[in-house]
């Protein structure tokens, strides 16, 4: 198979008082070293679950989830909770800094768990808020809590950078600028990003598109050519 | 439908948050319940209490009078008005020795009434001897306790016996406590009661008189109320007592009236009866005198008789002697004649006898001659009768032929005839005996004749009358023969008669001269013979004259003696008489002078004092009331406190949800729902959980609280049957309403606040709160050394300045909480430590007797020297007095130390802060601390010790020193001496052991010091400790309570104060998660904080419970003693720990609570 990530026969059931959900329905899809990829769906579709589960948020309850050559899917809490903290780079929709840690200390918070960390400033001078190191979340505008989201996730030098709809609260430009970010971050480091969000809108822009529809994989396409964030429109 | 749906969305809310729910009932139920549980043990104690005193018909009024009480006392102040009771009754203390040491026993009557006591075992005592001891003094049922009196009098004066068995335990409302008073006997201090039947006692009046106040029982002891009751009634009693004294005085005074009366008769009587008896008695003498000098004068007579009786004795001796020599010589003539008579007699007899022969042989002569007669006579006869016959025999012959006759008689009667006439002399009358001789002559005659005749029958009759006729004829002749012999032999006869009867004459005649001689000399014999016994007589009479004499003459010297002894008698009279008359006369002189005397002591009988006093009087009972307040101070600071933290965490915890719920408030506002009806959701919830909260609080908190705290006093008031927790409404009422008011108004505050805003901007997000940086990260040295975790963590609590200020708020009333709990019990433990170790070093002290002798004192001075283990002594004079400053009175110790020199190894006087030593000089005394501070005396000040007889003496304070127990104040000899004129007189010795005297070899040294005279009793220190300790165990289990609460408190705060920190940040702690934290890091992120917290909030507890410690030391405190004012380091390590503990086990569970948060939390859209 040889993907960095892969997915196998994922299913996912939530009970729900007597219902059992479906949240996913066998997902497989695989996902190259690098890539940029972008796991699109409507909501409901089963995208968060799918995140929820590469994340190491929550466990599949069937199928396997293989990354970099480990499977994670048996992996226990806390094993679950080191691969975390060592292989994935979470940006979350809301940006999820710590309110009362200024942009450096917000990074340095990651980095402390870290094995391998980057130098924290240069990760924010990387992401361009070289001059905002000492200011509070509060401080900033929705964009630069992002970029401090993203170099928090980054200076963990993970494998994998999860974004959940990273541009799902920002305004239009600044969402591109983010996005920009990130599939700079992508082609200059070689990361792999996997990005989940709704808008279809923003697939040219993947190495990899893996649409979810009903919790099944609904297409999954290589994009040879993936076109410039700029050009993106949506 | 509408209320339907709020309705079930109010229920969901409570169902979606039971913690939250719970958390604010609990708190508010701790809060209510302290408050309200801790307030009302205040009234509980003072209603278990009152509730014993009433079943126990406490009495209300104690009243005693200096003369004693009498019937007529009670009736009257029985029909006081507001007097429902009055009981009189009898008690007095008294001495018992047991083998090493002196009690006090208060001996008191058994009331009927009031005062009852309680039998814990065996029986009330019922007659007189018995008794029922005090259940905590150690008898034992069956045990004899002889009293002794401790003063002057007999205890006969007092009791009708001094020995006293045992008959029962138990314990009387008097006596609520351990102490049981003091008195004026034996060490001062009463060790036990014991309960007599009244006919024990042996006294005219009642020593005291117990009241019941009308009403007073339905009041609750302790209270204002029941005060004034007692206080208006004893108004009323003192002026009632006034009158009585008026009364008694009077009364008295008429007793000893009428007795001084009857002892002036009596000594009227006496004077009347010694002068009399004088009198006689001088009379006696006199007469005794007479006697005397009659009786001498009979005995000169006597003697000049005697003198006579002599004389006489000696004529009549002399006469006697004559007639003795007469009677000699009478007699020797006698004795003559007598011979001269023998001779005679003898002449007489010998011619008598010669005379008697010639007669004899006359009268044989005679009688032969007489028997010759007769003889002849018969044979005459015979010869006649044959005749006769022959005659006969002739004729009948002759008739016949022949004649007969007989001739043989004749020849017999021949010889017979002769031999008779030679005693012919002899009297006719003597002719028949010898007839028979002359008949056996004849006989033999006779019988020849008869034979011839048978032999001649065929003779012929002539030849035989021929024959016959010559026989007769020869017989014819023969007769007339016979016939003439006869008439001369009796010629002859006759003859010789008249011969021997001359003879015969002349023979009586010298016979009848003899007999007359004879006679003479027996009547001459006769005559002398009567003269000796006529002589003895006579010398018998003199000799028994003489005895008599000298018997006499032995009367006399008897008389003379008895004479002497008499007068010696008479003069030992007079002697004893001079004396009896001085002795009556002094006898008299002292009976005026007592009369005058008595006089005098009635003139001066004092109207009697009363004293009239309320239960304060008896032993621990303000004790009680005082250790009520305490309660009630303790209940107005602590709870307060507790209940200020509970309402806060309440209120945040409302004002949280509602702020939380914005989102839901806007929705509804937006769906068109009024204020009312938003509002109206989170109010009831609020009023739900408090009013659940308080009710529940009250109904435990009310129950529980005052329970043990009260029965943690029952360890000091063990007799209390019950302990009473009633619900009290009030305190109820007012924590309830305080809690629902707090949490209801800041529900209120806050949804008005959130109401108040645009629906739109509810539906909002709130902006979030800025970070911000905190002052110390100016201080850069110290920020950049910082992890940036702990640079986090105090963003964060500068950033939640609510939730930091409550949490330090919270934790740091728990620890003060817990600082005062376990301070409590340093302050009150310490005291006893801190007294006996830094203050007062002594080991013991011995009292002295009252009467010890210099002597004795001495001995015991070296005989304590001589003990190894002493190591050293001092005498001292410690005493009760009272001391007064202005209007504060204060009752102290006094002592007097007798060598300045070494005070300091006995006691150390310091400050108490400073630590500076003081000395004690003439220049003034020192006080304690306490004691100062009561009496609000400062140094340099002057006190006043109370003497009500010569008034108060006025001492110079130089010092206050540090002192815990009891009040002292202490004098040097000379300033002693300055103040009270006069030297002190040291009653006892303290002395210091060894360090390493045990409690055991100290007792033996106590012993061996109380073998020694005039030692009274020894006391030792470690018995006052014991017995503190004992005092403040009760103490332990409020403070037990008090620390549980804390902890409890503590507990729900930060439990309350954590749920809301982690719901709070509930995002930011699953985004940590996400970021890939550890379970643990992640709580390490919130315990970090947590434990800052409280840390900063165990400082403000420190720092606060140090304050609330000292505040609450200073109003628990009692007045006989001084609290510690400290709190020792482990109270400080042990509320920290406890404090810690309580966070930690609050940060276990909040782990659990972080473990459940999903991380899918941080991918939420923020609320």
């Amino acid at each position: 198979m040889g993907g960095f990530v892969t997915l196998e026969g994922v299913k996912k059931r939530y009970r729900m008082g007597e219902v059992e959900i479906m949240a996913a329905d066998g997902i497989d899809f695989q996902i190259q070293k690098g890539e940029f990829a972008v796991v699109v769906g409507p909501s409901g579709a089963g995208k968060t679950t799918v995140l929820n589960i590469l994340g190491g948020m929550d466990t599949a309850s069937e199928g396997t989830v293989m990354v970099d050559g480990q499977d994670i899917t048996g992996y226990s809490q806390k094993r679950l909770t080191a691969y975390r903290r060592d292989d994935i780079g979470f940006v979350f929709q809301f940006y999820n800094l710590i309110p009362n840690l200024t942009a450096l200390e917000n990074v340095e918070l990651a980095l402390q768990i870290c094995k391998n960390p980057m130098d924290a400033q240069e990760v924010l001078e990387e992401v361009g808020l070289g001059q905002r190191l000492d200011n509070f979340p509060a401080q900033l505008s929705g964009g630069e809590q992002q970029r401090v989201s993203i170099a928090r996730a980054l200076a963990k030098n993970p494998k994998i950078l999860l974004c959940d709809e990273p541009t799902g609260a920002l305004d239009y430009n600044t969402g591109k600028a983010i996005l920009k970010l990130l599939q700079d971050t992508c082609r200059i480091k070689g990361m792999t990003v996997i990005l989940i969000t709704h808008n279809s809108a923003i697939a040219p822009m993947a190495d990899r598109v893996i649409k979810i529809k009903n919790g099944r994989v609904a297409d999954i396409r290589r994009n040879p050519r993936p076109v410039p964030v700029e050009t993106i429109e949506w | 439908m509408k209320k339907k749906a709020a309705r079930k969305d109010f229920y969901m809310e409570i169902r979606k948050s039971p913690g939250r729910f719970l958390s604010i009932l609990f708190i508010v139920a701790l809060g209510v319940a302290f408050f309200s549980g801790i307030r009302a043990s205040e009234p509980d104690m003072r209603l278990s209490g009152d509730s014993y005193f009433d079943g126990a018909e406490l009495m209300d009024i104690k009243a005693l009078c200096t003369y004693g009480i009498t019937e007529a006392d009670i009736r009257t102040i029985e029909q006081e008005d507001g007097v429902a009771y009055a009981e009189g009754a009898y008690s007095a203390d008294f001495l018992y020795n047991t083998s090493d040491e002196q009690q006090v026993l208060h001996v008191m009557s058994l009331q009927e009434k009031m005062n009852r006591v309680t039998v814990s075992e065996g029986r009330l005592p019922e007659s007189s001897g018995e008794c029922m001891a005090d259940d905590s003094s150690g008898f034992q049922i069956g045990d004899e306790i002889k009293l002794e009196s401790g003063t002057d009098d007999e205890i006969t004066d007092t009791l009708k016996t001094d020995t006293l068995k045992v008959v029962g335990l138990g314990n009387s409302p008097c006596y609520l406590s351990y102490g049981r008073g003091s008195t004026t006997v034996g060490d001062g201090s009463i060790s036990a009661f014991l309960v007599v039947p009244e006919e024990t006692f042996d006294m005219e009046v009642y020593t005291e008189v117990y009241l019941q106040v009308e009403g007073a029982k339905e009041l609750l002891a302790f209270t204002d109320v029941y005060d004034e009751q007692i206080d208006s009634v004893m108004e009323r009693m003192e002026d009632l007592a006034g009158e009585r004294a008026v009364v008694r005085r009077n009364e008295l005074r008429d007793e000893a009236n009428e007795k001084l009366d009857e002892a002036r008769d009596e000594l009227e009587e006496g004077r009347v009866t010694a002068a009399k008896e004088l009198a006689d008695a001088a009379k006696e003498i006199a007469d005794a005198e007479v006697q005397i000098a009659d009786a001498r004068l009979q005995i000169a007579d006597g003697r000049v008789k005697i003198i006579d009786a002599k004389k006489t004795l000696s004529s009549k001796q002399k006469e006697l002697d004559t007639a003795k020599a007469e009677y000699q010589s009478g007699l020797a003539q006698l004795m003559e004649g007598k011979r001269a008579y023998e001779q005679g007699y003898q002449q007489y007899e010998t011619a008598r006898a010669e005379a008697e022969a010639q007669f004899a042989e006359g009268r044989q002569q005679l009688e032969g001659l007489k028997a010759q007669i007769e003889e002849d006579k018969q044979s005459y006869q015979t010869v006649l009768e044959q005749i006769g016959v022959l005659k006969g025999k002739i004729k009948e012959l002759e008739v016949q032929a022949g004649a007969s006759g007989g001739s043989d008689a004749s020849g017999g009667n021949s010889a017979v005839g002769g031999s008779s006439s030679t005693g012919g002399n002899e009297g006719n009358a003597e002719s028949g005996p010898v007839y028979p001789d002359a008949g056996q002559g004849g006989g033999t005659d006779n019988e020849e004749i008869p034979q011839p005749d048978p032999g001649q029958p065929g003779v012929d009759i002539e030849q035989m009358l021929v024959q016959l006729r010559q026989q007769l004829a020869e017989l014819d002749q023969t007769s007339q023969l016979l016939l003439m012999k006869i008439e001369g032999q009796e010629q002859a006869y006759e003859a010789g008669i008249a011969e021997l009867n001359a003879g015969q004459k002349q023979l009586e005649d010298s016979k009848a001269r003899l007999d007359a001689s004879k006679q003479q000399l027996d009547s001459a014999e006769a005559e002398i013979a009567s003269a000796p016994a006529q002589l003895a007589s006579g010398q018998s009479q003199i000799n028994q004259g003489w005895n008599e004499l000298k018997e006499q003459e032995t009367k006399l010297d008897e008389g003379e003696a008895e004479i002497a002894s008499n007068e010696s008698k008479i003069a030992d009279a007079k002697k004893e008489y001079e004396e009896g008359k001085l002795e009556a006369e002094a006898e008299i002189a002292d009976g005026e002078r007592e009369i005058a005397e008595a006089e005098a002591e009635i003139a001066d009988i004092e109207l009697p004092k009363w004293y009239v006093y309320d239960r304060s009087t008896l032993i621990e009972y303000s004790g009680f009331g005082e250790n009520a307040e305490r309660l009630g101070a303790i209940g107005r600071v602590f709870p307060v406190l507790f209940f200020l933290v509970a309402a806060l965490i309440s209120l945040t915890s409302m004002t949280r949800m509602v702020e939380e719920q914005r989102t839901s408030i806007g929705t509804m506002k937006a769906l068109g729902y009024g204020k009312g009806a938003i509002a109206s959701k989170y109010i009831g919830y609020a009023l739900l959980a408090t009013a659940g909260g308080s009710i529940l609080g009250v109904l435990i908190g009310e129950k529980i609280l005052p329970y043990i705290i009260v029965y943690a006093y029952g360890i000091l008031y063990q007799h209390l049957p019950q302990i009473l927790v009633p619900y009290d409404w009030g305190y109820a009422a007012m924590a309830s309403g305080a809690a629902v008011f707090c949490t209801i108004f800041a529900t209120v505050m806050a949804c008005y606040k959130e109401l108040d805003a645009q629906p739109a901007v509810l539906m909002r997000p709130p902006t979030p709160k800025n970070g911000r940086r905190v002052l110390l990260e100016r201080v850069g040295f110290i920020w950049r050394h910082l992890n940036f975790t702990w640079k986090s963590t105090i963003r964060n609590l500068m950033r939640y300045k609510k939730r930091f200020f409550m949490t330090i708020f919270g934790i740091g009333g728990c620890m003060a909480l817990m600082l005062v709990g376990f301070g409590l019990k340093d302050s009150c433990y310490e005291i006893a430590e801190l007294q006996f170790a830094e203050i007062q070093f002594y080991d013991g002290s011995v009292y002295l007797e009252e009467d010890i002798t210099e002597e004795q004192q001495k001995n015991l001075m070296e005989s304590l020297g001589g003990e190894e283990q002493i190591t050293g002594y001092m005498e001292a004079d410690m005493q009760n007095i009272t001391l007064v400053n202005g209007k504060k009175e204060r009752a102290a110790y006094e002592c007097v130390f007798e060598d300045v020199e070494s005070i300091p190894e006995f006691v150390d006087f310091h400050d108490r802060k400073s630590k500076e030593k003081y000395e004690l000089s003439d220049d003034g005394v020192i006080i304690s601390e306490k004691t100062a501070k009561l009496l609000e005396i400062k140094e340099g000040d002057t006190i006043e010790i109370k003497d009500e007889e010569n008034g108060n003496k006025k001492v110079k304070v130089s010092q206050i020193c540090e002192n815990y127990m009891g009040h002292y104040i202490y004098f040097t000899p000379g300033c002693y001496e300055e103040a009270y004129g006069e030297k002190p007189e040291y009653n006892s010795i303290l002395f210091k052991v060894e360090d390493s005297c045990t409690n055991t070899q100290m007792e033996k040294l106590g012993r061996n010091i109380l073998k020694q005279d005039g030692a009274l009793s020894v006391s030792y220190t470690h018995d006052i400790e014991k017995q503190l300790d004992d005092m403040l165990r009760s103490l332990n289990l409020v403070i037990i309570v008090l620390i549980i609460s804390a902890g409890m408190l503590a507990f729900v705060v930060l439990y309350n104060l954590n749920t809301v920190n982690i719901a709070e940040r509930k995002r930011e702690l699953a985004t940590l998660k996400v970021l890939g934290f550890y379970n643990m890091e992640v709580a390490e992120y919130v315990y970090r904080e947590n434990i800052l917290l409280t840390f900063l909030g165990a400082v403000v507890g420190v720092v606060l419970g140090k304050f609330l410690h000292l505040f609450i030391i200073e109003t628990v405190e009692v007045d006989s003693a001084m609290f510690g004012r400290n709190i020792n380091l482990p109270s400080f390590i042990y509320s920290l720990v406890l404090t810690v503990i309580f966070s930690l086990m609050i940060n276990g569970v909040m782990y659990f609570k972080l473990k459940k948060i999903d991380m899918v939390e941080s991918l939420k859209s923020i609320e």
